[in-house]
């Protein structure tokens, strides 16, 4: 197999044309090949599904094949998961994750088609760090934002906090990290990112290589296809969140040390996991 | 899949849409019936969260009248039965939703509902 080296992105069309074509439209051609090697659920994940109470209705925004639909595990029946995906050949695979009938929904993570604060908990995993954000960065320049984060990256958020209920909300967000594990097969670019500003990622492309022709001779067709990716870097993502939440008129901080304020959300835990960032939110309100 | 659990948490998002964008029509909806696994401790739980009256309505369009117009005090056996047998053992194949101020339409294929938006719709 050739290496699978990352290169470096540049996003000069417009953002949702560019996610079409090198995020929705690639997964939809991967779809089968890419399902069967993302099957294991992360433990921190497992977790938090884990321990959400009987009777919550959650959203996996981004669901990609369902692998979260069928969890917790030990008690599957206890809460439902709603999975959503811009990939309809993903969301086929996704509607019978685990065995059994899951409830999907083919939507845009950026878009709203729910009452509002109608789950009670979300997991966006490995989702937001595909959305284009360089054209939306210098919009953002342009209109004069104070903060060169991505506003595109800050309403996928703000998404997640208005789907979920905000006295008791629980919202867990994994992207990929910059650093990556000794694990990882994929090596990053050690190009400087002219877009990158303060605490920024890097944008690259994460080849998936499809394998055609099971023979081990040379002539195994391969073809490539190149997946854009914002890479986060450490403490980006929980700027992020802080921001987005802040933008909501919502305290970023613990309920008890609110002074005042009568929403709000906290970090319950965040971390690094193989080559990812994660942080655990928990919304309350007075 | 679409069920009822689902269907009472979607609601239109075209741009401009904000009220009376909810709950969705069932149009010409074929339905598959499936045993689901019964689960007493989801169903107490959710139903305080659902929207009782775009459920029982729905429920009607589908052709399933077991549910009470007021949800009951008490939680018999036989309610929880027919409230689990409406939210998830009747599944919305083909299809499409209508919303009722807008009348978009969002079509329901192999029983995946799909809420896509062309760009300028989008709120």
């Amino acid at each position: 197999m050739a290496p699978r080296s990352v290169t470096s992105a540049t996003i000069s069309e417009d953002p949702l044309a560019y996610e079409d074509k090198h995020v929705h439209a690639v997964y939809e051609q991967i779809a089968p090949h890419f399902s069967s090697t993302r099957y294991k659920p992360w433990p921190v994940i497992a977790a938090f599904l884990s321990n959400i109470p009987p009777g919550w209705v959650g959203l996996d925004s981004g669901t990609g094949n369902g692998k979260y639909l069928p969890l917790p595990a030990e008690n599957p029946r206890r809460v439902w998961t709603v999975g959503l995906d811009h990939s309809l050949n993903l969301l086929k695979i996704a509607r019978n994750a685990g065995g059994g009938y899951r409830e999907v929904v083919r939507g845009n993570v950026l878009d709203q088609p729910w009452r509002k604060a109608s789950f009670d908990y979300a997991i966006s995993i490995a989702t937001i760090h595909h959305l284009a954000t360089y054209e939306r960065r210098k919009q953002a320049i342009q209109v004069g934002h104070s903060n060169l984060n991505d506003i595109v990256l800050i309403t996928s958020i703000q998404r997640l906090l208005q789907a979920v209920s905000p006295s008791h909300g629980r919202i867990l967000i994994y992207v990929w990290a910059v650093e990556q594990d000794d694990l990882s097969r994929r090596q990053i670019p050690v190009v400087d990112d002219p877009h990158a500003v303060g605490q920024s990622g890097k944008d690259v492309f994460v080849p998936w290589v499809l394998s055609s022709g099971a023979d081990s001779e040379k002539l195994q067709a391969e073809q490539v296809f190149n997946r854009y990716y914002h890479m986060f870097a450490k403490g980006e993502l929980e700027q992020l969140v802080s921001e987005a939440a802040k933008e909501l008129g919502l305290h970023v901080g613990l309920k008890s040390e609110s002074a005042g304020a009568r929403r709000g959300i906290d970090f319950q835990q965040d971390g690094w996991e193989r080559s990812n960032h994660y942080v655990e939110l928990r919304c309350w309100a007075v | 899949m679409v069920r009822l659990l689902t269907h009472n948490l979607l609601a239109c998002h075209v741009k401009g849409c904000t009220s009376n964008n909810f709950p969705l029509q069932f149009q010409n909806a074929q339905i598959e019936l499936r045993e689901a696994d019964f689960n007493t401790d989801f169903l107490k739980n959710f139903l305080p969260k659902l929207e009782w009256k775009a459920l029982v309505d729905s429920a009607k369009d589908l052709g399933d009248t077991s549910l009470p117009l007021e949800q009951p005090e008490m939680l018999d056996d036989e309610f929880l039965k027919n409230l689990h047998h409406v939210l998830l053992e009747i599944h919305v194949e083909e299809g499409s939703m209508t919303c009722p101020n807008c009348k978009h339409s969002y079509p329901i294929s192999n029983g995946i509902p799909n809420m896509l938006l062309a760009e300028h719709e989008i709120g």
